[in-house]
């Protein structure tokens, strides 16, 4: 998908809000994005019973990186967010996962100034 | 799995409010039920039952059912197997339906859905936004106020998550009443969210409800 311009309007807390709050209620209702459908069916409780073919994830999380060196995952922590504001190639990602492997990238937040 | 509607429920079954109840029995950013280290026992489990029976979550009441929806809205259910330990009634007798109509699912799926809404359109702006260099840089002193940033992963991930907190300042900032109902006080959550995703989107700029930004619950 394209990605639109935007103004500069929208702050980096409430992008940072919005990114959270989506990945609270992908956890929280197990919500997967249409378009990433269509891997494979991690959790083996799953795989055993044919009657079901969408795909179960455990938990997501949010993985900051700077440049292709992972910072952080699980919650935004402070620290984070203090190098959000002080490096240039500073990421937000946000995954699902399930048994300790990634279904699915939901998408990547760059916080380049 | 514990939405914020859900929390609501229980917390206002155990007459705690919702942030005290994020704060001693969620875990996971808010997202998901505290389970006991040592026994993996969810917190609510009695010798007696479960202590918020009445307000169970969707995902106990589908329980031992998984159910899956796709683009189209399709349903599909699985059986997960009995777990040890688990004291449940386990059968193939019976119709999904009925058993749905038994657990009380009817009106947790409604709020599912509707809140699923609210996530499209998230991960709609989301996809929306290209951040790169557009987002202001002047946050510095936004990021370091109080509270911006969850200090543990048993702190929420969102305020949205914690509803009396959410719909207090809301209905502060409106000058209105909180709604004492569960019912009416999961309509105006969801009614805040939009508005201020209205807002976000007034910024960003209009975003389409494109077949991509469909998602499935």
């Amino acid at each position: 998908m394209g990605k639109q311009e935007v103004g500069r309007t929208v702050s980096r807390r409430e992008i940072i809000k919005l990114a959270g709050t989506a990945a609270a209620f992908c956890t929280s209702f197990g919500f997967l994005h249409g378009s990433q459908v269509g891997g494979a069916v991690q959790d083996k409780h799953l795989q055993q019973d044919k009657h079901i073919t969408q795909h179960k994830w455990e938990r997501a999380e949010i993985k900051w990186y700077s440049g292709n060196a992972l910072l952080h995952s699980s919650v935004i922590p402070a620290k984070v967010a203090k190098h959000l504001e002080s490096d240039v190639n500073a990421t937000v990602e946000v995954k699902l996962f399930l048994s300790g492997q990634m279904l699915r990238n939901l998408g990547t937040i760059q916080g380049k100034h | 799995m514990a939405g914020p509607h859900e929390v609501l429920g229980m917390s206002r079954l155990l007459g705690i409010g919702t942030t005290e109840f994020l704060a001693a029995y969620t875990d996971n950013g808010g997202t998901t039920l505290r389970f006991g280290e040592e026994d993996g026992r969810c917190a609510f489990v009695t010798e007696s039952g479960c202590r918020v029976h009445a307000r169970r979550p969707l995902v106990c009441r589908l329980y031992p059912l998984g159910r899956a929806t796709d683009g189209t809205g399709e349903e599909r259910f699985a059986r997960f197997p009995k777990q040890d330990g688990c004291e449940a009634e386990f059968g193939a007798d019976g119709a999904i339906a009925d058993f749905l109509a038994a657990q009380g699912v009817a009106p947790y799926l409604e709020w599912s859905l509707r809140y699923g809404e609210v996530y499209r359109r998230m991960m709609r702006l989301l996809d929306r936004v290209g951040v790169e260099g557009k987002v202001e840089t002047d946050a510095g002193g936004e990021a370091r106020a109080a509270g911006s940033y969850p200090a543990s992963d048993r702190d929420p991930l969102s305020s949205w998550q914690d509803i009396d907190a959410s719909l207090s300042a809301y209905c502060a900032e409106k000058g209105i009443v909180v709604p004492a109902g569960i019912d009416e006080a999961i309509d105006l959550h969801l009614a805040a969210i939009q508005e201020w995703l209205d807002g976000l989107e007034a910024r960003i700029g209009a975003v389409s409800e494109d077949p991509e930004g469909e998602g499935t619950t």
